[in-house]
């Protein structure tokens, strides 16, 4: 159960799910949920295949994690980025529905 | 160190949990209940990390999302308030199958990928992630990812740096008030929207 292969299907899985709800949802709130959700499928991915290279390393190798931090700090600059971008929405038309965004003017 | 059984129990629990709580991220309809299931998702995320010898990862994990992002999202979630009324009515049954339908299609192709790779199948056969005793005992210590960090990727940490400097200034520079554009948004003022961030 516990082995490579399970783990990057349920990385896969996560991922499809973050998909659907980028996909099919309206609330502009769900929609960076969602992203948030796929971000994090792709770093349990990132980590097992770091944790398997580790194996003929001398020093134990961390290119996984590394990159693993990294799309840590950038999921934290989208999350701040994306929030603030909602909230001028909102301001702006008193909706995060995503459909406001349809329009260019008015 | 847990003995194997233990290990897969949690491993098959942690990842049940993680799939569930991310479904019902995806399919309520208050986003207040989507962030309290995501930070559930996120922590059974962090435990995957600590169970794959990256503990440190695994704490970063719970002190920047759990404790950072998720805060933000319950904030604006929070501030911009929203009720049953407000809230966007969702897609039919259409757009959703639709949606699962893609869904659907990228994960097939994605398991087709998994099954079918000579090199990722190499460790399913071998019986699995290679044991704590075979790799480096240093492996996911914070001594030596601190130490590879900062000596072979010290530039790549200095960039993420600066993209989190952008970050806090676009954040800014977005939601501050212009004094054009103040007059406009007093007028609708019931979202009591205060731009200090």
């Amino acid at each position: 159960m516990f082995s490579l292969p399970s783990i990057l299907y349920l990385s896969a899985l996560l991922f499809c799910i973050g998909t659907y709800g980028v996909l099919a949802r309206r609330n502009i709130l769900i929609v960076l949920m969602s992203l948030e959700l796929m971000l994090n499928a792709v770093n349990i991915a990132l980590v097992a295949f770091g944790r398997v290279h580790a194996l003929g390393a001398p020093a134990g190798e961390h290119g996984g994690q590394i990159f693993t931090l990294m799309v840590l700090a950038v999921a934290a600059a989208e999350a701040s980025i994306g929030l603030s971008l909602l909230l001028v929405i909102w301001r702006r038309w008193q909706s995060i529905d995503l459909r406001t965004l349809c329009r260019l003017n008015n | 160190m847990l003995s194997p059984w233990l290990e897969h129990l949690v491993f098959a629990t942690v990842a049940a949990g993680a799939v569930i709580s991310s479904l019902l991220v995806v399919t309520r309809r208050n986003p207040i209940y989507s962030a309290l299931f995501l930070i559930v998702m996120l922590a059974t995320v962090s435990v995957m990390f600590m169970l794959l010898d990256a503990p440190f990862l695994g704490f970063m994990q719970l002190l920047v999302y759990g404790g950072a992002i998720m805060v933000l999202y319950l904030f604006v979630i929070m501030l911009i308030n929203p009720r049953e009324g407000n809230l966007p009515e969702e897609g039919g049954a259409i757009e959703s199958a639709f949606a699962a339908g893609v869904a659907l299609l990228l994960f097939s192709l994605l398991a087709f990928a998994i099954s079918n790779s000579a090199e990722v199948n190499k460790f399913a056969i071998e019986g699995g992630i290679p044991a704590m005793a075979e790799i480096p005992l240093s492996h996911g210590s914070i001594a030596a990812f601190g130490l590879e960090l900062f000596h072979n990727h010290l530039l790549v940490f200095e960039v993420t740096s600066i993209l989190i400097l952008v970050g806090i200034i676009g954040a800014v520079h977005l939601t501050m008030r212009r004094k054009s554009s103040a007059k406009n948004s007093l007028q609708s003022e019931e979202g009591a929207v205060t731009a200090d961030v």
